[in-house]
């Protein structure tokens, strides 16, 4: 009896087993199929470049194929080997301490002792390969590289807080019983649907030193005339010119990004904060109304419930605009390039809009130099992805997910 | 007693009120000045664009073009006439041998709107504009065929009616410029002893001129088809290639799915700084393969090919779509099955009318970046067959940088498809952007 149950479960299993591989294989012969259009296309322009680009940036490469030179062209972008290994070690180390930092509170006190000095270690010796190896590189490197991050670090500062902020506090007022919504949305987005390219000579033409509108409003608000910033046209930084204004002469490492580029900055965040308020509005949208209510009741002020319930409540669009300002600044490229073209050549004026991407660009467009340009593509592919690392570890345990 | 207990009531009541009222006041202050700033640019786009040359120059906030009489004290056209003797070192030259003339307007008899921008351009008060007639021909015959206008040194105006424009060329500093500007003048009478210039005034060219003299100068017609077909092939490419991709991975089991998803999001992460030399060069092998090959030339360099198939795909739009198709619940696959519905034509006749939402979404971002791409097309195209509208306006705005008018017009050539079409998707559009954001 139970010989017989046994096998014909067995066969019944078998059955199904086989009936059930040939709907698998069926299946998955489907899906490759709907899948080879995009995969090719993808795997030819999108994977396989990734791969090209290493090689390319392998090379001495001026539009035909040059030498094999390895690691040349990296090394000449960011120093010696020893300089790298000092700087990214120690740059790594200390990320590493500060891991083990956070970490340490939940251990046993007897281990505690041993993570604790495990982490002054890891701290000092990360410390001091930052220390050696940074000025190394700074010097041995390709200086327009340093120059070009510090530049699209300032672009990224000098945007996306503002943005954000911005944003932020036209959404929460959007977000009240006001009257028109629409409208307002309607208008708050034109920005960022606008080509462009267009806008960005909009702007350009807005700046232009002598009949821009906005020096015309300067001027017409009594600024005297030989003060009035040439905007894109300036390559003095903004501190500097602020401290002119004001009689006071700061030296010139001292004076931040060019106003230049904060006339780029502003261009930057007059076109995304539509876009960011539209985001923050539908993350507001989610927010249950029944903790606005139990707030109320509890006699907490509209302070306290922006406070303790909007913000760490959108938190996660809060996050994910950070995170696509940020890229979106190490990435900008065409409203840099419209913008500056009519000032002179590319980074204009004085290379003080010199940002990675305008780089890379200028190594590969104008300079035909291909495998450099490569590596450089290399380089702030590393520094976005640790930017995305860092950011997503920040965010732990402050990003609030519903 | 009821009084006495209604009263504070009542004064609270009208405290809260007002303090609402302020409030309210705050905020629609808070909104009006975001919008102020949000709208300024265009409407300084579009002022600019129906300005001439001269009312940029001179800083003259609002065209004539736009104000109810931009004639001022003259009428539209005005004919004025002009002793004109022979030039310089030409006094003892017969007049049958056409000497060259010298005469001039007084300043007094230009309409004062011209005369207003010839000032603010700083010419010096009073002034006289200038004409000098030449005779080009060499036919015997008196027949003066080109005109030079100038204030002091500075040359505002010259034209011949004979030959072509282009021949003459030259600068046309304050911008009197025939054709280009709407008040110009012309010679109307040639006869030296009855020279007649007239002075015209067309506000309906005045405004349209420089639409139309960027539209021609810069081909937009062409851009502008380009643009279109290059984006509408793109957009219904990735609609085409991502929805399928998206449901074989939200909904169907098959080996090395994690691996091949991995791919994907990999091309994700990667910036198109990496990937753009090395594009570049692909595109260049397979226009030499596809030369040598088929004998077919610019099969894709300088071809649309270039410009849409490398974008015919993007890991975004697989996301999106990927996370939205597997919310479907299975019961209605299941269903499907039961009726002899296989996955395509489950996709097609039920995932598909599900998620026009998302599908919106991805029409409208890969619209916008099909749109605004400038940097790849720059590298790919090298004539105006198939160059984008945005490799255009860029080209022209440097080369026509100095005439802010011209640049502005053809911004607002280049903006106005797209703002169309977002005024008539505008819900769709923001609940599309929306949604992106949600997903964190």
């Amino acid at each position: 009896m139970a010989a017989t149950k046994q096998s014909r479960d067995f066969d019944s299993q078998r059955l199904l087993f086989f009936g059930e591989s040939k709907r698998h294989i069926r299946e998955a012969l489907q899906a490759y199929l709907f899948l080879l259009p995009g995969t090719f296309i993808l795997s030819v322009f999108s994977l396989f470049p990734i791969g090209y680009a290493l090689y390319i940036s392998f090379h001495k490469w001026r539009i035909r194929k040059g030498d094999f030179i390895g690691l040349g062209n990296y090394l000449k972008a960011l120093g010696t080997p020893q300089d790298v290994l000092f700087a990214l070690g120690g740059l790594g180390l200390l990320t590493s301490s500060w891991m083990l930092w956070r970490k340490i509170k939940s251990e046993d006190p007897a281990k505690i002792v041993l993570l604790k000095a495990l982490f002054v270690f890891l701290l000092i010796v990360g410390g001091l390969g930052l220390l050696l190896g940074f000025p190394q590189m700074l010097s041995n490197g390709d200086e327009d590289l340093f120059m070009a991050l510090l530049i699209t670090s300032y672009y990224s500062l000098g945007t996306v807080p503002f943005q954000i902020v911005l944003s932020f506090l036209l959404a929460t007022v959007l977000f009240q019983n006001i009257r028109g919504k629409t409208i307002w949305r309607i208008l708050y987005f034109l920005p960022y649907v606008t080509v462009t390219v267009a806008s960005a000579a909009v702007w350009q033409s807005i700046y232009e030193p002598r009949r821009g509108l906005l020096n015309l409003l300067l001027v017409t608000l009594g600024m005297p005339a030989e003060n009035v910033p040439k905007w894109l046209f300036e390559a003095t930084p903004i501190g500097v010119y602020l401290g002119n204004l004001i009689g006071l002469s700061l030296p010139d490492w001292a004076g931040g990004p060019s106003l230049a580029l904060i006339s780029v900055i502003i261009y930057n965040i007059w076109t995304y904060v539509g876009y960011n308020t539209v985001i923050y509005l539908a993350g507001l949208g989610n927010i249950p109304h029944s903790l606005y209510e139990a707030a109320t009741i509890d006699g907490a002020n509209r302070w306290e419930i922006l406070r303790n319930i909007t913000i760490p409540l959108v938190s996660p669009t809060t996050y994910f605009l950070v995170m696509m300002g940020v890229l979106g600044t190490f990435r900008a490229f065409n409203h840099i390039y419209v913008m500056t073209s009519v000032v002179g050549p590319i980074g204009a004026p004085r290379g003080t809009t010199m940002t990675t991407s305008m780089l890379i660009w200028k190594n590969f467009w104008s300079g035909n130099r291909f495998g450099y340009a490569s590596a450089l593509a290399f380089v702030l592919t590393g520094v976005l992805l640790s930017l995305t690392w860092v950011q997503k570890r920040i965010s732990e345990g402050r990003v609030f997910y519903g | 007693m009821a009084n006495l207990a209604q009263a504070p009531v009542e004064e609270n009541l009208q405290s809260y009120q007002l303090r609402e009222a302020i409030s309210r006041g705050l905020l629609y202050l808070i909104l009006t000045i975001g919008a102020v700033i949000a709208i300024v640019p265009f409407f300084w786009m579009l002022l600019t664009s129906v300005k001439t040359y001269g009312e940029h120059g001179a800083k003259i906030f609002w065209p004539a073009g736009l104000s109810t009489s931009p004639y001022l004290d003259r009428p539209a056209t005005q004919v004025l006439t002009v002793p004109m003797q022979p030039a310089e070192g030409w006094q003892n030259v017969p007049r049958s041998f056409s000497p060259p003339l010298e005469g001039a307007i007084p300043v007094a008899s230009v309409s004062r709107y011209v005369a207003q921008q010839l000032v603010e351009v700083d010419f010096p008060v009073p002034f006289d504009v200038n004409i000098l007639a030449t005779d080009t021909t060499d036919d015997g015959q008196v027949n003066y065929d080109a005109y030079m206008l100038t204030v002091g040194s500075k040359i505002i105006d010259q034209f011949v009616t004979r030959l072509d424009e282009d021949e003459l060329g030259g600068p046309n500093y304050a911008g009197a410029d025939r054709g280009r500007w709407g008040p110009h003048f012309q010679v109307v009478d040639s006869d030296p002893d009855n020279f007649i210039v007239e002075e015209s005034w067309n506000v309906g060219y005045m405004l349209l001129h420089n639409y139309i003299f960027a539209w021609q100068e810069a081909n937009f017609a062409r851009y502008m088809r380009n643009s279109t077909i290059t984006t509408l092939l793109t957009v219904a490419g990735v609609v085409v290639t991502s929805t399928l991709a998206a449901y074989a991975f939200a909904r169907m089991k098959f080996p090395g799915k994690d691996l091949i998803f991995s791919l994907y999001l990999a091309t994700y992460m990667i910036p198109g700084a990496v990937t753009l030399i090395p594009n570049y060069l692909i595109i260049i092998k397979l226009e030499e393969f596809f030369q040598a090959t088929f004998g077919m030339t610019n099969a894709w360099y300088d071809n649309w090919t270039a410009l849409t198939i490398p974008f015919a795909i993007n890991a975004f739009s697989v996301f999106l779509l990927r996370q939205f198709f597997a919310q479907i619940p299975d019961e209605l696959y299941d269903a499907a099955l039961i009726d002899g519905c296989g996955h395509l034509r489950f996709l097609t006749q039920i995932v598909v009318p599900l998620s026009k939402a998302p599908l919106m979404s991805i029409v409208i971002f890969n619209g916008i970046w099909a749109w605004n791409s400038l940097q790849w097309p720059i590298i790919v195209t090298s004539t105006e067959t198939w160059r984008p509208i945005t490799v255009g306006l860029s080209s022209f705005i440097t080369e026509a940088a100095a005439e802010t008018q011209l640049t502005m017009a053809g911004s607002v050539i280049t903006t106005i498809p797209i703002l169309i079409l977002y005024f008539f998707t505008q819900k769709q559009f923001t609940e599309g952007i929306a949604t992106t954001g949600l997903k964190g």
